[in-house]
């Protein structure tokens, strides 16, 4: 398999979140990663300390630039992430497009992180970029129902608002979109959360055809930082696979999650600590379980009781 | 395995040097690895352009102290390679010393990169940070030919001057060194280089003993970049395997090397095309493909105790 992927996101030395989240994962599914550290932290700022640098706009460009020089700006897929600062995005959207000229078969892959639970943890002004800018370039897109909301400017109360609102982000631009977890009540109970996909394909006869699938997944009571990066990561090695099966994609996704939480949480709790256990997805042993996810028709996956500051 | 290396080593967006060659890896045999860019590039210096930012020493201690407040900074090894800057490899230096307090046990193993086949490739005030400072605090080292011979000050024409260079090398420092490679000849002939290697350990009784292999690896006619750090990175993990067992962890690291480099050369040369000589690009190290050999080594080549 032949298969680049340009990942720009956070690099923290110690740690899964960003880039150390994606790349392992990825690499270990055969992908040839290329990868921009937006950031080098010491570590997430979930800990009670954090230090580090930034890249700026012209910092990444920069670097786009040698690889350019050099014309091996060649990629199958562009992935991104957590980001705080506008005009960064907004060189990320320059060079997407750009490396989409280069390559018409490109997949960008973006999480818009923009927030959870209804408040946003970026600058509010990253809303317009995203919605603007960022999502229609995007192929796959991997919003939580805040984020969804945020960027269609429609609320979801039923699963019918929610395919709706996978509609309209359709319609702004991603052919594939997930919706990674949601308020919406599960059929199985209130130890299980509910997320939904949509894919819009393109049948031969030129007409469209969406397939959506609704997963349940069971709760877990921490907080886990890293998994949304991981899933990202994770959608697009599964996506990869099944181009037009939507269904499979996100069965496979999920239960790397799965696997890696329920591993991160056995080990989390073999340590003696005590007050705040902040949980870094254990991302180096379960290397077995990201090659051949065992299926599983529900999935453990984040699903914070409160989020920590 | 519940194992942590801190890495302080180049970030290249494209190809495999650095914290790219090392990392990979050291993570697919189930290490922990924290790792530190001491710079971040497009890609390595052989393409025709490269373009990117450095990390200065204060940067550098910077993140350190992130890591030290959160009072997660115990680490089982810390992994080095190419530096440039000597303010930042006294910091590294600093960073060892103190890690070493809290875990007497840390084992530093450090490539110390300054030049091959006879010229330097790093400023030459580097040398005495090495030779002073920082061989002093290694523990595992893995110069070649021509940096063995610039710490020692001695050099190297016969396998009896390398044996008595690395025995020098010890006393400065490491237990381990491994002579990368070197101009001495062959018993199998020109295709062939020789690396060296030697191990001091103490005996239950107290005296020390010495362990000396040789090992002849095929010549392959291309230049590759990235191959050294990734031999530090594997010689890391093998001698964690075989802490007392220098034949064993050579042979597995060498090996490795072997695999990765002949899916590399065969690779670019077929990118290339026939009689024409690839491109950095083409020649960077097959690493995501050769998992299953970074994981399960077949040894190729057989260590002969001297």
């Amino acid at each position: 398999m032949e298969c680049r992927v340009l990942s720009i996101q956070s690099h923290v030395v110690r740690g899964y979140v960003g880039n150390k989240s994606a790349s392992f994962p990825l690499q270990v599914l055969g992908f040839e990663v290329d990868s921009i550290n937006s950031v080098q932290f010491s570590n997430h700022t979930g800990y009670s300390h954090w230090k580090g640098q930034v890249l700026t706009a012209d910092e990444l460009h920069v670097l786009y630039e040698g690889i350019k020089l050099n014309n091996v700006h060649h990629y199958d897929y562009v992935l991104t992430g957590y980001t705080r600062d506008t005009s960064f995005l907004e060189m990320v959207v320059d060079i997407v497009q750009e490396l989409k000229r280069a390559n018409p078969n490109l997949v960008y892959v973006c999480d818009p992180v923009l927030g959870d639970h209804g408040s946003m943890y970026v600058p509010e002004n990253l809303h317009p970029v995203y919605k603007n800018k960022v999502v229609p370039v995007a192929d796959i897109i991997t919003p939580n129902q805040f984020e969804a909301e945020l960027l269609t400017g429609k609320n979801i109360s039923t699963e019918k608002d929610a395919v709706e609102v996978m509609d309209l982000l359709h319609k702004m631009g991603p052919d594939t979109v997930v919706i990674t977890s949601s308020d919406l009540p599960s059929r199985l109970g209130d130890r299980f959360l509910v997320s939904l996909g949509s894919q819009r394909t393109l049948m031969p006869d030129g007409t469209k055809s969406t397939q959506r699938v609704r997963m349940e997944i069971p709760k877990v009571d921490a907080v886990f930082v890293g998994t949304g990066d991981l899933f990202a990561a994770m959608l697009l090695a599964w996506t990869h696979h099944y181009p037009n099966d939507l269904k499979t994609a996100c069965e496979k996704t999920f239960s790397v999650m799965h696997h890696v939480i329920k591993r991160t949480i056995s080990y989390a709790h073999g340590k003696t600590k005590l007050s705040i256990i902040l949980l870094t997805v254990r991302s180096v042993s379960p290397k077995h379980d990201v090659s051949t996810p065992m299926l599983h028709s529900r999935y453990g996956v984040l699903c914070p009781p409160n989020t920590t500051s | 395995m519940e194992c942590r290396v801190l890495s302080v080593q180049s970030h290249v967006v494209r190809g495999y040097v650095g914290n790219k060659s090392a990392t990979f890896p050291l993570q697919v045999l189930g290490f922990e690895v924290d790792s530190i860019n001491s710079v971040q590039f497009s890609n390595h210096t052989g393409y025709a352009h490269w373009k990117g930012q450095v990390l200065t020493a204060d940067e550098l201690n910077v993140l350190y102290e992130g890591i030290k407040l959160n009072n997660v900074n115990h680490y089982d090894y810390v992994l080095t390679g190419y530096t440039r800057d000597t303010s930042f490899l006294e910091t590294v230096v600093d960073i060892v010393q103190e890690l070493k307090r809290l875990n007497p046990k840390l084992v530093y193993v450090c490539d110390p990169v300054m030049g091959d086949q006879g010229s330097m490739y790093v400023p030459e005030n580097i040398l005495p940070v090495y030779r002073d400072k920082v061989v002093a605090v290694a523990d595992i080292l893995t110069p070649n030919q021509f940096e063995a011979e610039l710490l020692t000050g001695r050099k190297i024409s016969t396998e009896k001057d390398a044996l008595e260079v690395m025995d020098l090398l010890h006393q400065m420092g490491p237990d381990m060194v491994v002579l990368t490679s070197t101009d001495l000849i062959s018993p199998h002939g020109g295709q062939f280089l020789v690396a060296l290697g030697s191990q001091k350990m103490v005996r239950p009784d107290g005296t020390t003993s010495t362990q000396t292999i040789r090992m002849e690896m095929p010549k392959v006619d291309a230049v590759f970049v990235g191959t050294g750090d990734l031999f530090a990175a594997m010689l890391l993990a093998w001698t964690h395997h075989h802490p007392k067992d220098l034949k064993a962890a050579c042979e597995k690291t060498v090996s490795v090397l072997h695999h990765v480099i002949k899916r590399t050369i065969t690779y670019a040369n077929k990118m290339a095309g026939p009689g024409k000589r690839p491109s950095p690009a083409q020649l960077e190290l097959r690493m995501v493909q050769s998992k299953k050999d970074i994981e399960y080594p077949a040894i190729v080549v057989e260590a002969i105790v001297l």
